[in-house]
């Protein structure tokens, strides 16, 4: 069963399952040798980094898949016309506070606003969900007040600050976004022959795809982690906008879960409270795990003008709010 | 990618999360509250590779009966850069299960410690409350440094207290007591350090117990003071189940 028909020969990997097959077994071989090359302690701290994001991301991952091919096999499209409102101006405000309800990390909400737009639902609004819900859920708000004990605006801070820059980048991309940058597609390829086999085959294919991509910016953050002296970082705290920007640029950088970024924020002690903030609302909607992760579920073409948009949004919102509420 | 190995990659990284989650492994990455949950995923992972596995079996079978190659209807290119309804970035997810089985990543130790510049999270200026009772008072290292940085050591004053950590060299000669603090997995974890006076030198990441008495001199009120401690009793001992507190 393992010979490639000529059908497949374009884009097919002749052969994965003995690829995969031998690659292992030379890795089991060369065990020994594999390891010695870790003995470094800056790569072994690396290793440790990487696979502590993956394992920490992986529950909230297959929580977020289970949730997408439960979206795609169970719920009746029809569900969703009924429960947001027709005008698609509407529905961007009520999908954005929905975000407060579903508890979820950022690795879980882009295959979930993909199984919604799958579903019918007008990509502002699941697009402002996506940004929302790893943002202002209950357990990413209770760890920011656990964070930043008294300091209890930071919650209504970040609340506030993050809904914004969700809905009006719900906004902006009904007015000014193309459905072409979008790759959704109907997804014939994962509907099986029962519900249940629709679900297993949305949810496998869901995790392969975005799992793939948590790697990549897994492994990006464990360098950025290792490489960059932290000396750096502490020499711009000074300067008011320019380390509202670092912070901001960090947390792309960083790609730290939401559930954990307001502890990370909390020990960058020498940073204004705004600054903070502003790592606090970039984080879950723009960073390295979620553009790679944008790029490998929607496209590159879309990644490239949401990521930013919704970068410069969330500083404006953060400097905006953190003058308003943290000063 | 084929759909036999999609399912074996499922396997194996449910696999890989389950083999470090049974056991005490997985405290060297994250902590202890993600054990029901990372059997949860895990077993997820590996129920819908397994089920994967036997569909693309059974398709196999049926396909060598009607002479025909197997996955046929799922050949065309989705637009997500594969076609066979598998991406190739699934191939990226062999990374994690390769370092979990062959290099298993050690606990973070001193090369983290020595790089973290600022010493443990503050504490803020409440005042700290007293020690708990016992002699000596055990206490983590982290709070020793909050104690004695910004309660001016009030607290400490006339009290032995127990700590365990390991060992990360001073550039300036000797040794901190170190362990890091994690809020969430390791990669947010921040190092503790304390320096402890008139010991012999250790290798780097060894675990040690100690008691002592703190002695004033570190510094107070900055993010990067590292207090003193005298040390009365020093023990080597094997690294905690805990690494990080």
């Amino acid at each position: 069963m393992s010979t490639p028909s000529t059908k497949e020969s374009k884009g097919y990997r002749p052969g994965s399952l003995e690829i995969l097959a031998i690659g292992l077994v030379i890795l089991i071989i060369g065990q020994r040798w594999f390891v010695g090359l870790f003995d470094d302690p800056a790569l072994q701290t690396g290793a440790t980094i990487f696979i502590s994001i993956v394992v920490q991301a992986m529950p909230f991952l297959v929580l977020g898949v289970v949730l997408s091919g439960a979206i795609a096999a169970f719920v009746p499209a029809s569900f969703w016309k009924k429960a947001l409102p027709k005008n698609p101006a509407l529905a961007v405000p009520v999908a954005g506070a929905a975000g407060a309800v579903l508890p979820g990390c950022e690795c879980a909400s882009v295959p979930v606003a993909n199984g919604l737009m799958s579903r019918g639902v007008a990509p502002a609004a699941a697009l402002a969900f996506l940004l929302s819900a790893p943002a202002i859920n209950p357990i990413v708000l209770a760890s920011t007040f656990v964070a930043f004990p008294g300091e209890p605006m930071m919650v209504v801070a970040r609340f506030i600050a993050s809904l914004a820059t969700a809905v009006i980048m719900g906004w902006l991309w009904l007015r000014f976004g193309k459905a072409k940058w979008l790759r959704i597609g109907p997804r014939d390829h994962l509907v099986g022959s029962s519900s249940w086999h629709t679900f297993r085959l949305t949810a496998t294919h869901d995790f392969l795809h975005a799992g793939g991509f948590l790697v990549i910016g897994g492994l990006a953050a464990a360098a950025l982690n290792v490489l960059v002296p932290q000396e750096w970082l502490l020499a711009v705290a000074d300067q008011p906008i320019l380390s509202v920007l670092v912070l901001a640029g960090l947390a792309v950088l960083l790609s730290i879960c939401s559930e954990a970024d307001a502890f990370v924020a909390a020990s960058l002690t020498e940073f204004s409270l705004t600054a903070k903030l502003a790592f606090l609302v970039v984080g879950p909607m723009v960073d390295l795990k979620l553009i790679s992760l944008q790029v490998g579920t929607f496209s590159s073409k879309f990644a490239t003008r949401f990521a930013p948009a919704t970068f410069i949004l969330a500083v404006l919102f953060s400097i905006l709010v953190g003058w308003w509420l943290l000063t | 990618m084929r759909r036999d190995v999609q399912a074996i990659i499922l396997i194996l990284v449910g696999g890989a999360v389950l083999r470090i989650t049974i056991g005490d492994t997985f405290l060297n990455y994250v902590q202890e509250a993600m054990r029901p949950w990372l059997l949860l995923s895990g077993g997820i992972l590996v129920v819908l590779g397994v089920l994967a596995l036997i569909d693309s079996i059974r398709q196999g079978r049926a396909a060598d009966d009607e002479q025909t190659p197997h996955d046929e209807p799922h050949e065309h290119d989705d637009g997500h850069g594969h076609g066979h309804g598998g991406p190739r970035a699934a191939w990226l997810l062999l990374l994690p299960v390769l370092a979990i089985f062959l290099i298993a990543p050690p606990a973070l130790g001193a090369y983290a410690a020595a790089r973290d510049v600022n010493n443990s999270a503050p504490t803020g200026e409440a005042k700290a409350p007293p020690l708990p009772p016992g002699d000596p008072a055990p206490v983590t290292v982290a709070e020793y440094v909050g104690r004695a940085v910004w309660d001016d050591g009030l607290t400490l004053v006339d009290r032995t207290v127990e700590m365990t950590g390991f060992v990360t060299p001073d550039p300036a000669g000797g040794w901190w007591i170190s362990r890091m603090a994690v809020a969430c997995c390791a990669a947010d974890a921040i190092a503790s350090k304390v320096k402890v006076l008139e010991v012999p030198d250790l290798p780097a990441d060894t675990w040690v117990t100690i008691t002592g008495r703190w002695v004033p001199g570190g510094g107070t009120k900055t993010d990067t003071a590292i207090p003193l401690i005298e040390v009365l009793t020093l023990e080597e001992v094997p690294q905690p189940k805990n690494p990080y507190e």
